[in-house]
């Protein structure tokens, strides 16, 4: 069904809320990345365009990207928990589920495999979008777990280094030495190795970034996306920092997050074999439709 | 004996240490039950599971079905099968006749009288009776092993309830050591062989433990339930 | 690789409505323990995937529904890491539209019960299993079911079954329950552990050939999260977000709403169950009210009662949610005593029927076993005769 099911009918568009028809008219819905996507934000109807966090959030901007960058919004279910990030997710016209702190691998766990069981012949996506504090922290055990047990979905970990949404609390992902609420000596450890984690567990596809290039970063997103479909677990840590906690103005967000890109946040791309040849495969695809497109144009 | 009931029904309680075949007996005695169309139910309690470590199992049976679960609280017949369940407190109920309801039996594996005088006192009181012989010594001199004198206290408690007939009994004791499964055309040829080998050693053990049963079950009848003495001691 | 080409048999079963399957279906006799009765049930109910992770004793039940799966009544089965994960995952797995099963006991539910509360706020139709155990400190594995004070206040449907086959009826039940257009909402089927896990007991069930029909992901209040179900969810708005009026607003409503459907699950109790309680000898002055596995131990005293010719009856309570208030009411209006035994300390179902009935100085509070320990009839029958008045030499 996918798109038909969102697509109402003529006769019945006047009676549904403005907001929706506009979404099913101006939306990336059916779309290629080059009509509606990352590279033309702000030209087309976006699945996130309101959202409740503070002004100059990084991580607003980074879920913005995430859900333009979605290569089938129609068939996509996305999972949180608490945290900050949520609160613009849920805003986002892609189903979302909000379950119990922490527990977004273990409900991605359960549907994926429901969704595979009802849907044999068919793709639908599910991705988790939650924090540091709830991927590596509280959820540290059903992220790891679904991981290791080769569960087919993507998990994205917006790492903002610290409890933003219940007031700044340490994280295990806040940096060593950094002064923040519960660790008011400052902390004591060491930031989580995440990407490693993620490696030793078992996860096909990793990256560790800083999003501040566009298209790199919807890059990474599909990548991950394309390969949880195949081949098994994806994982994405994208820094996306608080600039409330960590008192950043405003104005320096984006110098800071290219500042991380050369410290905790270097670029780092892992894939299996497997997950490459799925990446070439996809990849190759879109370049040849994309030319075909263009040929037909001229 | 218990002064009957409206429904016959028995709540047996086996105390008696790791190794002796409490168990065993508690899934013999319901099977002889149900063989002889008949309720049984039966819990084990298992302590550290260890050789020689107290263990007790519960019997319920009955005519009618039984409803209740659990250990058996209050019996009517408590079977020991070791003296040291008395002398040494090797026991989850202490003393041995914990809970023990009015004109109950009490059958106790012993070559001596093991009681102390305040128990007897005890008993006396509660109207039971209690029967005291040297199974182990029996089930050697029968079946030339100790092992069977789990054997020998069944065929005694059931000798005296007559709850059911040899036949049931000895239906019960082939389900338990020969299984219903056994398929003697079944498997490689090597294992067929072991197989076999193992079968006529149950056999042979089989038939021990029949005699040993048959015997205890025939000296029951020598007992005469209705004195007044607490306490019947037999010599074998 | 989906479940249709992973190797395992398929069976070939006809699909009947749960009128049919629990009331109508011709049965055969069999000598089971309460795990194998509740797989057994698992097993004619069509379930699409089933989630475990051990704790004894709840652990025989799930290993069995493992075999289940293993022999093709289940398609997707799999042991997640630890309660809450599994928990988490029943729920993630019902927002695809599919028949859940899975079973916890004593600790486990505690360790599972952040999502389990969650599950009927969240509309998951998914039956769970209850094989009680004391909850710890200290540490026990007996069954005490204390636990189920836990579970009471969720909004959760449950059922506490007697013996192994209620269990197997309880359990088949629950799922029709459950799915229930006007309910859906969990359901809850407990039963002692060992007592009845453990125990064999006689079982009359239907041929494995007969399935219960298949889960209907439309047939619901709130659609599939499947992206195939209208009405479509691309609205852009999580209202519960929006303000703290509307968040309480929207959270009272919700939860009124839980509360009626747990309600509306009654009609469906007495369709499938013959009602929420049992009773024997109405008439008469005392009343033993029992639940679970102390209904059986209150069969035994009430059937004891009978033949020394009290006047005593019996109150078997199947259903503790929704709970029968009303039929507990009528049945006891004229009794002058009410005995309730239980199996855990606190006497939750003493409480309840204290705040169920206009008298509750009748209610006699006890007997009550507790840390698993077995509760004897004779406990029971010495209430019986103090509230008559009568002697009874309870020798300890």
């Amino acid at each position: 069904m996918s798109l038909k099911y969102i697509t109402p009918s003529e006769r019945f568009k006047r009676y549904l809320p403005k907001d929706y028809v506009e979404l099913i008219d101006y939306g990336p819905f059916g779309k290629t990345q080059d009509e509606a996507g990352p590279g033309n934000m702000g030209q087309f109807k976006e699945l996130v365009e309101e959202h409740p966090m503070c002004s100059g959030c990084w991580m607003a901007y980074y879920i913005r990207l995430i859900f333009a960058s979605l290569p089938k919004p129609e068939e996509t279910v996305t999972i949180g928990t608490a945290g900050c990030g949520r609160l613009a997710i849920s805003q986002a016209a892609v189903p979302f589920i909000y379950g119990n702190y922490g527990d977004q691998n273990a409900m991605a766990s359960g549907l994926t495999r429901a969704f595979r069981l009802r849907f044999p012949d068919k793709t639908k996506d599910v991705i988790t979008i939650a924090g540091d504090g709830g991927t590596m922290d509280i959820g540290f055990s059903m992220t790891m777990h679904s991981w290791i047990r080769g569960e087919k979905f993507t998990t994205i970990m917006l790492d903002n280094e610290v409890y933003g949404n219940t007031g700044g609390q340490s994280s295990g992902m806040s940096p060593k030495g950094a002064v923040l609420k519960m660790a008011p000596l400052g902390k004591d450890f060491e930031k989580m190795p995440a990407t490693d984690l993620a490696k030793a567990a078992g996860c096909v596809y990793i990256v560790r970034m800083s999003p501040t290039n566009i298209k790199k970063a919807a890059k990474v997103i599909r990548r991950a996306i394309f390969v949880a479909r195949e081949v098994g677990p994806t994982f994405i840590q994208a820094y996306t920092s608080c600039n409330i906690e960590y008192s950043i103005p405003t104005e320096d967000v984006f110098a800071d997050a290219k500042a991380q890109e050369k410290d905790r946040f270097t670029f780092d791309e892992y894939m299996t074999d497997a997950a490459k040849e799925v990446i070439e495969r996809v990849e190759a695809e879109e370049k040849a439709a994309k030319k075909a497109k263009k040929a037909m144009e001229a | 004996m218990a002064e009957k009931k409206k429904i016959e029904r028995y709540n047996i309680r086996i105390s008696g240490l790791g190794g002796q075949g409490v168990v065993t007996t508690a899934h013999i005695l319901g099977a002889a039950m149900d063989n002889a169309g008949k309720f049984a139910s039966l819990v084990p309690f298992f302590g550290s599971e260890k050789r020689m470590a107290p263990v007790e199992a519960y019997v319920r049976a009955s005519t009618q079905p039984i409803y209740e679960v659990g250990e058996v609280i209050y019996p009517d017949i408590i079977m020991i099968y070791h003296s040291q369940v008395v002398t040494h407190g090797k026991s989850y109920t202490m003393p041995f006749y914990t809970g023990l309801k009015p004109n109950s039996l009490i059958i106790i594996n012993t070559d001596r009288d093991v009681l102390f005088p305040e128990d007897v006192e005890v008993l006396k009181n509660l109207n039971a009776t209690v029967v005291q012989f040297d199974a182990t010594a029996l089930a050697l001199k029968i079946a030339g092993t100790e092992l069977a004198t789990n054997m020998a206290m069944m065929g005694m408690v059931l000798g005296l309830t007559k709850l059911v007939n040899i036949d049931n009994i000895e239906a019960a004791v082939r389900e338990r050591f020969l299984g219903n499964s056994f398929v003697a055309s079944g498997g490689t040829a090597a294992l067929d062989s072991a197989i076999e080998k193992k079968f006529k050693k149950k056999e042979d053990l089989l038939a021990k433990n029949m005699e040993v049963i048959t015997a205890t079950f025939a000296m029951a009848d020598e007992v005469d339930m209705s004195t007044d003495e607490t306490i019947i001691q037999f010599d074998v | 690789m989906s479940y249709l080409d992973d190797g395992r048999p398929q069976p070939v079963k006809k699909l009947v409505d749960m009128d049919y399957l629990l009331n109508e279906a011709p049965r055969e006799k069999h000598f089971i323990t309460g795990a194998q009765a509740m797989a057994e049930a698992v097993k004619r109910a069509n379930v699409d995937m089933a989630i475990a992770y051990p704790i004894t004793p709840q652990s025989e039940v799930m290993h069995l529904v493992g075999d289940v799966f293993a022999q093709g009544h289940i398609k997707e089965y799999y042991r997640a890491e630890e309660e809450l994960g599994t928990m988490s995952a029943i729920a993630g797995a019902s927002r695809a539209g599919v028949r859940l099963f899975t079973a916890t006991s004593g600790p486990g539910l505690m360790r599972g019960l952040e999502a389990i509360v969650s599950w009927s706020g969240h509309r998951v139709p998914a039956v769970l299993g209850i094989l009680t155990r004391v909850i710890n400190a200290p540490l026990s594995i007996q069954p005490d079911n204390i636990e189920m004070a836990y579970m009471m206040h969720c909004g959760a449907v449950m059922l506490h079954a007697e013996n192994q086959q209620d269990t197997f009826d309880f359990t088949l039940a629950a799922f029709a329950i459950a799915e229930k257009v006007d309910v859906y909402i969990p359901v809850a089927v407990a039963t002692e552990g060992f007592f009845v896990t453990h125990a064999k007991g006689y079982v009359d069930m239907m041929s494995e050939d007969l399935g219960y029909l298949d889960f209907d992901s439309v047939a619901s209040p709130v659609p599939a999260m499947d992206n195939e179900t209208p009405p479509a969810r691309i609205q852009r708005d999580a209202p519960v977000q929006k303000s703290n009026f509307m968040s309480y607003l929207i959270h009272s409503v919700w939860q009124q709403e839980i509360w009626d459907s747990n309600k509306r699950a009654m009609k469906y109790i007495y369709q499938y169950l013959g009602g929420p309680i049992e009773v024997q000898n109405p008439e008469a002055d005392v009343f033993i009210v029992a639940s679970g596995c102390a209904a059986a131990q209150a069969r035994e005293a009430w059937r004891y009662a009978q033949e020394d010719g009290l006047s005593v009856g019996l109150i078997k309570v199947k259903a503790i949610r929704p709970f029968p208030a009303d039929e507990i009411r009528d049945v006891v209006k004229n009794a002058k005593a009410l005995i309730v035994p239980e199996h855990n300390i606190i006497g939750w179902l003493c409480k309840e029927i204290k705040a169920t009935i206009p008298n509750g100085g009748i209610v006699v509070e006890g007997p009550r076993v507790y840390g698993g320990m077995t509760l004897p009839v004779e406990l029971i029958m010495k209430e019986i005769h103090d509230a008559l008045g009568l002697e009874y030499d309870l020798q300890l």
